[in-house]
């Protein structure tokens, strides 16, 4: 009797599993779409979706055990993932789980330059499922008041800047788009913003959105603190 | 065993709800054999202390020595990883791989357990201004150079976890020695790795105070 109840439990499990790929797999799907719109710095598509990337998307994150393994990240982004105003370390509390996934995997596999982490996201020290994990525990933590902001100085050109060249892929309001892979910004410390512009404007990131690079190439670096100075101060959803 | 647990709790098979049942039955009678360990093991364990571990690391694992870490509330899931790693020689130590290597890895757990259940001593702070510094950086870290706080895995207060090892009180001595284990790569498996990379981001100075600091706690 215990056997066949084993089986049933393991059949259930079997079958759930298969449920939950198959109703990621649109998401996929569109994202693949999405990836291959262009091809970033050196010949590279942009957020090409294959491998442990493709792997840890299709798995399905646990909030309890992201909390255990976000410790190992919350030595430089805090506890509750709030970053640093100093901009040496983003707000993660809020973002989309598949920006997430996305960009851990880049850093991790060095698509994305980033020397600072990269040692502490190798996979001796994070698996595959724990980056899952990972995701929709940040994704799920409120997200913190009293975030770096600008100095306000040009704010009506960071308006009009972001109306213009951003909110068709970070939304109105900043609030990115989980599917397409796009960073809500909104809230994110101003300084973090400003040093991620000037890598993705100067060719230093590695991992960036052509689409974005084209846009961002013309801009001076006032316009780049003016849209920064704007993002930063967007309420987050 | 989170997606077990999820699994047999959806009931989208008939009579999923008996096997629910089953695996709740299953999962108590689990947590009674592998559960705390009982009285007949502490003994035990009381006894292979008195006998392999005592002379090191004292009786209630606040070793005086300073090259012998202390155990005393040291999380007995972490200890029992070290013992492990001893036995599998994924951890080098010329002292600790024989030692480990005869002990029974069924004492194991109620090793762990009755040096986790030992009160921890403090040391003492000889050098207040380096302890200072310490503390900054255990707490803070440094972020232009990318040094993460010690905190955030080995909590505030240095207690540690069943993953990250108490710091709280320990010899300075024991402390830096690991810290240049880490750096030159002696202890470089697992986990382990990313702190091969914080202890070569501190200088030696830096790496001194924060173990003066720990030392104290």
């Amino acid at each position: 009797m215990s056997i066949h109840g084993i089986d049933r439990g393991k059949i259930v499990k079997r079958i759930s599993n298969a449920l939950l790929v198959l109703s990621l797999w649109p998401l996929v799907l569109l994202a693949q779409d999405r990836a291959l719109v262009g091809t970033g710095n050196g010949g590279q598509l942009w957020n090409e979706l294959k491998g442990e990337k493709l792997q840890a998307l299709g798995l399905k994150g646990d909030v309890a055990r992201g909390e255990e393994a976000f410790k190992i990240c919350q030595g430089c982004h805090r506890r509750g993932a709030t970053g640093s105003v100093s901009g040496a370390y983003p707000r993660l509390a809020g973002q989309h789980a598949t920006v997430l996934i996305e960009q851990i995997a880049d850093i991790r596999s060095g698509n994305r330059q980033n020397p600072k982490m990269e040692p502490f996201a190798e996979e001796h020290v994070l698996t595959t499922q724990e980056i899952a994990d990972i995701a929709v525990y940040l994704q799920a933590l409120p997200i913190p008041p009293n975030l770096g902001k600008g100095p306000g100085t040009a704010l009506d050109r960071g308006s009009e800047l972001y109306a213009k060249d951003c909110a068709t892929c970070h939304g109105n309001k900043g609030e990115g788009n989980a599917e397409k892979f796009f960073p809500m910004v909104a809230g994110q410390h101003f300084k973090y913003l400003l040093r991620e512009a000037h890598f993705i404007r100067d060719g230093n990131r590695g991992n960036a959105n052509p689409d974005m690079v084209k846009v961002i190439k013309a801009y001076g670096n006032e316009d780049i603190e003016a849209v920064a100075d704007y993002i930063s101060r967007l309420a987050p959803p | 065993m989170p997606s077990d647990y999820h699994s047999a709790d959806r009931n989208v098979l008939p009579g999923a709800c008996h096997s629910s049942i089953r695996f709740q039955v299953a999962a108590m009678l689990g947590l009674l054999i592998g559960g705390p360990a009982l009285a007949g093991d502490a003994d035990k364990a009381r006894g292979i202390v008195a006998e392999v571990c005592s002379a090191c690391h004292g009786m209630d694992g606040n070793s005086v020595i300073p090259n012998f870490p202390k155990l005393a509330g040291r999380h007995p899931e972490y200890l029992v990883r070290e013992l492990k790693e001893f036995v599998s020689g994924t951890r080098k130590s010329a002292v600790m791989t024989p030692i480990a290597a005869k002990l029974d890895p069924d004492d194991f757990k109620a090793l762990g357990e009755y040096f986790g259940a030992q009160k921890p001593t403090s040391g003492q702070v000889l050098d207040q201004k380096a302890a200072a510094s310490g503390m900054k950086l255990y707490q803070d870290g440094d972020e232009e150079r990318g040094v993460p706080s010690c905190a955030g895995c080995h909590s505030s207060d240095g207690a540690g976890s069943k993953r990250f090892p108490r710091l709280a009180g320990q010899h300075r001595e024991y402390l830096i020695e690991q810290m240049y284990n880490f750096r030159n790569d002696v202890r470089n498996y697992g986990a382990a790795r990313l702190m091969r990379e914080v202890a070569k981001r501190l200088s030696e100075d830096e790496i001194k105070a924060v173990a003066e600091y720990l030392t104290g706690l």
